[in-house]
């Protein structure tokens, strides 16, 4: 059982040194704030008491130093320099280290511990920090017991106020009764007459015996609470003369323990889970979804109605408890965005530049599989935006910009997606400078076309760096290789925007959840595919009209709106024959509306998301598979990939071959034609 | 009908023990994280109120003394958590109408003698 407290105090200090962390930082940039100064001393004050309630004796004794300073800057003893924010914050890895050292993750560095007091101490000037004062258990144990009984004349009189103050005198009689055998004698003498008489005050007192082993500090200690505010004298019985008051039956009756029984307990409302357990929870619903969708297709197919209602419901059961359990995995932002601000904070120190963190978004919930591995690639990208991007003080005030950077954090949902952006106010990235670098390490060809967002993809080549020298933060050239590779293992994309002199934008487009998502299941010949619910807009019937219209480009009006579109028996390369009626999906791909065209739309599925595996990591089109109730494997889409692709492999075709594309403009379903299309709705969304 | 008491505590960890220890020993127990939501949740009976004194928003101290400046509250036995080094802020919380205290850190037993004492 104390495990388990020890358990639950570790995690909740690792809560509280982030809180510390943060409000550290935020007394960075504003110094003396009492309330950020408060927020420290409390972390600080909960960690040593938590500390010291749960066996941590040498962090509760480290963290009472820090307490005992952070406890002066809060009466305004001491100031807040930028010396001892460093210090605490220090302080606080230090406490991280031992707390990981008594979950016996790591050694604690108790030298260092040593080292950082000495220096605290020198830093505050001052013996705020008194070695000594380690914190002591309360009350030894009652007076060990001689087994000699004697007796105790108490005498007791409660002050007028000592019911109202919740102080219930009669228990305090029970308590003593504990000690031993008690004869008690009532003094009403104080009782004014009913006239006088506040119902809610005390006016009697007690005359006792006690006859018990314990010693007089054992019986003073009973009354502890209200010896201010009580007359109380403790003698012992004179030896032999028997003075003892009459002995009186009083109204005290021994309050037994009739509390015990009721167990219920209101609701706490929260409870930690280990993360293994919630994934194996979400396992487990995956397989039941699969086995699900199993259970609806042989329904289907026997055509039995109690089956079929029995089916139904399950259905229903399964979809819901799918939505709970990754409910259950969805962690909002904040904790990880906010880790960042110690980031910027060391980074600014080392690199010698000034930055602050803004942090845009925090609330959006991202499946926690997810959180857990973005750290990594957004410590690079800020670490690049750092060193790269942010210039020194000096120059930023000599190009009109304030000398402190900013560096942006921002996370918002589109879709089935959440976008996360990195960016600075910094120097931006060169275009030329990145072309002639990727010439020179021949990523590509001198007399490569490329568009700007081609060329800024670049950069995400393995080994590619433009900085002249190799800094201790970046410009080894592994940074942005190692992003890449983190957000496509998560199925996410990359995006860059820049424009020189005022900075660089990394988009990383994420998907919510690795694990289920409603997919909307279509055919195309007789293959399947999932398209995720999320984006999906609308499903409409592709007209011989439309096709007409159009004049051989791939472009459909929907409600108005002229939309482009995708055949996928094309894109995919399947020769079956078109159906007569063919439908077009709107999907959103983020960068605007887009058809994608399939032989027939069956219905909502529960998608259940397998990896395709290491030989398929180079699709970018296909995000995964999930299977099918009947066994059959459906192929999950991205459609923003998708559209990209055609899009890119489009602008290839026509760059390579331009002349002979204008020429076939007008030749129905070629594929450099339709890919027009695409070009034309992509520039008229980039207008817009 | 067992006792209800109510722990005001911004440490979870803390919360959790005297939750668990105080149900253990057949009380009802309410968890507030600090003297504000503790306000809010002194809707029903509450016998008992065990309290920390350093919490953000509605501190300790503030919490005792607008529970006596509630009639409502009147006699409501109210325990202060408090550490060695708080001798002035334990005078501060038995002028403001405090009925007991515990110094932290305390054993279980401590805690439920304590808690005995006062409500029985």
């Amino acid at each position: 059982m104390i495990d388990r407290f020890r358990q639950g105090f570790q995690e909740e200090a690792r809560e509280l040194l982030r809180d510390l962390e943060a409000a550290l930082l935020e007394l960075d940039q504003k110094r003396d704030d009492p309330e950020v100064v408060g927020r420290a001393f409390r972390a600080l004050h909960t960690i040593k008491g938590s500390g010291a309630m749960f066996g941590f004796d040498n962090i509760a004794a480290f963290a009472h130093h820090l307490e005992a300073v952070f406890d002066q800057l809060r009466k305004g003893r001491l100031a807040a320099t930028a010396d001892l924010i460093n210090l605490a914050l220090a302080a606080g890895d230090q406490i991280k280290t031992m707390l990981d050292a008594a979950a016996g993750v790591a050694a604690a560095d108790e030298e260092r511990a040593a080292r950082i007091l000495l220096e605290l101490r020198r830093v505050t000037g001052s013996s705020v920090t008194r070695p000594d004062t380690a914190p002591v258990p309360q009350a030894e144990a009652p007076a060990a017991k001689t087994g000699l009984s004697t007796e105790w004349l108490v005498r007791f009189r409660p002050g007028p106020d000592v019911i109202l103050n919740g102080t219930n005198p009669l228990l305090l009689l029970n308590e003593l009764r504990e000690l031993g055998p008690l004869q008690v004698q009532i003094d009403t003498t104080g009782i004014p007459p009913l006239g006088e008489l506040d119902p809610e005050r005390c006016y009697v007192g007690w005359d006792m015996v006690l006859t018990t082993a314990a010693g007089r500090e054992a019986i003073r200690d009973v009354f502890i609470f209200i010896e201010d505010d009580c007359e109380l004298r403790i003698e012992p019985a004179a030896g032999d003369g028997r003075q003892t008051p009459a002995p009186v039956t009083t109204a005290v009756t021994r309050n037994s323990g009739s509390i015990r029984g009721n167990h219920a307990s209101a609701g706490a409302s929260s409870i930690r889970v280990s993360a293994e357990k919630l994934d194996q929870l979400v396992n487990l619903v995956g397989e039941l979804v699969t086995v699900q969708a199993r259970l609806s297709e042989l329904s289907a197919r026997r055509d039995d109605p109690d089956i079929l209602a029995v089916s139904e419901e399950i259905d229903r059961l399964t979809a819901e408890l799918r939505e709970n359990s990754m409910s259950i995995r969805m962690l909002p932002l904040r904790d990880t965005f906010e880790r960042f601000r110690r980031l910027v904070h060391d980074l600014g120190i080392e690199l010698h530049k000034e930055a602050s963190l803004a942090v845009e978004g925090a609330d959006t919930e991202l499946d926690k599989t997810v959180i857990d591995q973005l750290n990594d690639p957004l410590v690079h990208l800020i670490r690049n935006s750092m060193d790269h991007g942010v210039e020194a003080p000096d120059t930023r005030r000599a190009a009109g910009k304030n000398p402190t950077a900013t560096i942006r954090l921002s996370a918002l949902h589109s879709g089935a997606q959440v976008l996360i952006r990195v960016s600075d106010d910094g120097r931006g990235l060169d275009v030329q400078a990145v072309r002639a670098r990727a010439i020179e390490q021949g990523l590509i060809d001198a007399s490569a076309q490329l568009s700007e967002s081609e060329l800024f993809s670049l950069i995400l080549a393995p080994g590619f760096s433009t900085a002249r020298e190799v800094t201790g933060v970046s410009g080894r050239g592994v940074g942005m290789d190692v992003v890449r590779r983190s957000v496509e293992a998560l199925h996410g994309v990359i995006e860059i925007s820049s424009r020189p002199g005022a900075g660089l934008t990394v988009t990383l487009r994420l998907p919510l959840t690795l694990a289920i998502i409603d997919g909307l299941l279509v055919r195309v010949g007789h293959a399947y595919f999932i398209l995720p619910l999320a984006s999906s807009l609308e499903c409409v019937e592709l007209t011989q009209q439309d096709i007409q219209n159009a004049h051989g480009n791939h472009l459909a009006t929907v409600r108005g709106e002229t939309i482009p579109y995708i055949r996928l028996s094309e894109c995919f390369a399947m020769e079956t024959p078109p159906p007569e009626r063919e439908q077009i999906m709107v999907v959103d791909t983020g960068e605007g509306h887009c058809g994608l065209v399939v032989d027939e739309v069956l219905g909502n599925h529960q998608t259940v998301i397998k990896n395709l595996g290491r030989l398929y990591r180079d699709v970018p089109m296909v995000s995964g598979a999930t299977i099918l109730g009947n066994g059959t494997v459906a192929l999950i889409l991205d459609p923003h990939r998708l559209v990209q692709n055609v899009v890119h492999a489009a602008s290839q075709n026509t760059r390579s071959d331009s002349r002979k594309s204008r020429r076939n403009l007008t030749i129905p379903n070629q594929p450099s034609a339709q890919t027009d299309a695409f070009q034309q709705k992509d520039n008229r969304t980039n207008v817009t | 009908m067992a006792k209800v008491i109510l722990t005001v505590d911004d440490s979870a960890s803390i919360r959790q023990m005297v939750h668990f220890t105080l149900s253990d020993a057949g009380y009802t127990v309410i968890e507030a994280v600090d003297g504000k939501d503790a306000l809010a949740k002194l809707t029903g009976p509450v016998n008992l109120v065990i309290t920390d004194l350093n919490m953000p928003n509605l501190d300790g101290i503030g919490l005792i003394r607008s529970l006596r400046a509630n009639p409502a509250c009147k006699g409501l036995p109210i325990i202060m958590l408090t550490t060695e080094s708080q001798e002035s802020r334990k005078q501060e919380g038995k002028t403001a109408g405090a009925t007991g205290w515990i110094v932290k850190p305390f054993t279980k037993q401590q805690m439920l003698a304590v808690v005995k004492r006062i409500i029985g």
